[in-house]
């Protein structure tokens, strides 16, 4: 103990600052593998969404501007989305009761930069999300939804990835806010609301009045069409997921930045 | 230079409500130096300010060198933070706890896992070190974080009342362990609320209430501030009157208690051998003697006119006779 903390032979910063992100995600892990039932919550909400939906409406296909005659070809990337939503809002629940047991000030300690201690929540929430996206498309393919191409399977679990990432930005951003689980509505539902003002459920010919104009202005549409083109026809819109990939990155860039704003200012109140 | 200097530290929060008003206090490098104070007295807001947790409002604060706000960077690497409340992730095993405190101060893998092993067995833990954080026992908690703050071999450690709701067992265990710490070199910053634990542990102690300071020196010194020791007699035989006419020659008398003679030994404790002597040429039989030093709760009372909380000192107001060669000495 004689050996004092500015004589220690450390790794460089990018390779400690990895291990850090690395060390966090190990952590969040945990919960899964040490708690599996903490992942229900997050599986069962879209699971049961898509099933049900898919029982009530699937003659929806019916209607002008759908263009596949299986509903649950249309609606599965809303729920693949609906899981990486309450998956990634989770990190801020989880955040929030760090904030409240006093987790969180042993990470605000460490000499770990913030934008390192955000990327690690934001990585394994993004990491987290595959849990129900997994599940979902088990469920999802055996009950009829179209086959992607594997480009397509690729595309979509990267995009759930994304919204994960930017789910628990919106999560970290509110937990940061009002450091409280009590928040934790807040958190869940606001990703509920951005999922399901896009074009969910009836493509944007059919949609009308303010949730038409929402969800045209919606970024998320751009993502919901972007994996939908997969599962619907059969092989990637190329297009589509260019802006689709536009879209989530502007959602992570602002929400990012916003929780890294929070992030910086914790202790100033 | 100081390990610490803090100079006119502020910190009000919204509505108002100043909970640090102009605290300032210098700590030696290589001392022990001890807040103490009753709950709501700002201690924990002046560790949360010093470890760069919570941003002051007024004044400023200097750590290891540096400055609080504008390096606080270099602050976190240079402290070893044990917080009031554990905090501790019960999934965790302690071996996992103390690899993620090692990797957080950017520690290899390799460096990290060696000096783990360590700590663990350093504070007794190598046997529980695989099991789960949530099966350990208060005592066991504190002293993995207690090693978790170590692992990057911090210049100035905080503890924020490291052995609040610890058995006596446990808390003599931390003790033991920050005393070591110190001797190898670490300058060592602890709140507390227990009297014992300032008067034991600590070279220099700031007594805080309201959010200000209202006493700081060495222990010794403060208690010298408020008076001398008490040395209460009891006899076996004899007059009182004659007791207390002998005992009146070594200081001031105070009222009798309880059929015993007390005397405000104006020389110190020194003057207790001189003292029985001369009862005992006068011919009385001492059934007791009991030396009672002034303790700093009594500094407490002296400067605001309150004790601290009698709930949370943990032990009695004066301080045993293990403490030090201070406090009671019974005959």
């Amino acid at each position: 103990m004689t050996a004092r903390a500015e004589s220690v032979a450390r790794p460089p910063a990018l390779r400690a600052d990895l291990a850090t992100v690395r060390v966090l995600v190990r952590r969040a892990a945990n919960e899964i593998l040490r708690v599996p039932g903490a992942a229900i919550p997050g599986v069962l909400a879209p699971t049961i969404f898509f099933v049900g939906l898919t029982a009530v409406f699937s003659g929806l296909t019916a209607l002008r501007g759908f263009d596949t005659d299986t509903y649950q070809s249309f609606i599965v990337p809303i729920s693949l989305l609906q899981g990486a939503g309450f998956t990634g809002a989770a990190a801020g629940v989880n955040l929030a009761r760090d904030i409240e047991q006093g987790w969180f000030d042993r990470l605000l300690v460490s000499p770990a930069p913030r934008p390192v201690l955000l990327a690690g929540m934001v990585a394994s929430a993004s990491l987290r999300s595959l849990i129900p996206a997994t599940f979902l498309l088990a469920i999802g393919f055996a009950i009829g939804v179209g086959w992607p191409g594997l480009d397509g399977l690729v595309l979509a679990l990267a995009f759930v990835m994304a919204t994960g990432a930017v789910a628990a930005c919106w999560g970290v951003m509110i937990a940061l806010r009002f450091r409280t689980q009590s928040a934790a509505p807040l958190m869940q539902s606001g990703m509920f609301v951005l999922v399901l003002t896009t074009t969910a459920y009836a493509p944007l010919d059919v949609l009308q009045g303010w949730l038409a104009d929402i969800a045209r202005l919606n970024p998320l549409t751009q993502v919901v069409e972007a994996i939908r083109s997969g599962f619907v026809t059969g092989s990637v819109s190329w297009a589509d997921a260019g802006q689709g990939a536009l879209a989530v990155a502007a959602l992570l860039a602002v929400l990012g930045a916003i929780a890294l704003y929070q992030l910086n200012r914790t202790g100033r109140r | 230079m100081p390990a610490i200097e803090v100079t006119g530290l502020e910190r009000e929060f919204e509505g108002g409500i100043r909970a640090v008003d102009g605290v300032d206090l210098e700590v030696a490098a290589g001392g022990i130096y001890a807040f103490l104070g009753p709950n709501g007295a700002g201690k924990t807001t002046t560790v949360r300010m010093l470890t760069t947790l919570l941003r002051p409002t007024g004044g400023s604060a200097r750590v290891a060198g540096h400055e609080v706000i504008a390096e606080a960077a270099a602050v976190r690497r240079s402290i070893g933070v044990a917080l009031q409340e554990a905090a501790l992730d019960p999934l965790m095993t302690g071996r996992e706890l103390i690899a993620l405190q090692a990797t957080l101060h950017g520690l290899g893998g390799g460096e990290g896992r060696r000096r783990g092993g360590a700590l663990l067995e350093r504070v007794g833990l190598s046997g529980a070190a695989d099991r789960r954080v949530g099966t350990y026992s208060g005592g066991m908690r504190r002293r993995l974080d207690l090693a978790a703050a170590l692992v990057h071999e911090p210049r100035v450690l905080f503890l924020d009342e490291p052995t609040t709701g610890l058995d006596p067992v446990s808390r003599k265990a931390i003790w033991e362990e920050v005393a070591a710490l110190n001797r190898e070199g670490a300058t060592v910053f602890l709140t507390t609320q227990y009297l014992e634990e300032a008067d034991r542990l600590a070279d220099r102690v700031g007594i805080i209430a309201r959010g200000r300071i209202v006493a700081e020196g060495t222990p010794g010194s403060l208690k010298a501030e408020v008076g001398h020791p008490h040395l209460e007699i009891g006899l076996a035989e004899g007059s009182i009157e004659r007791a207390e006419g002998i005992g009146a020659a070594f200081g001031r008398l105070q009222p009798a208690r309880d059929g015993k003679v007390l005397v405000e030994l104006e020389g110190g404790a020194t003057q207790v051998a001189r003292v029985v002597r001369a009862l005992d040429d006068a011919g009385l039989a001492v059934e007791s003697l009991e030396l009672v030093e002034p303790t700093l709760d009594d500094v407490f009372v002296a400067k605001t006119g309150e004790h601290i909380e009698a709930g949370a000192s943990g032990e009695p107001a004066a301080a045993p006779a293990a403490a030090d060669g201070e406090g009671s000495a019974r005959a």
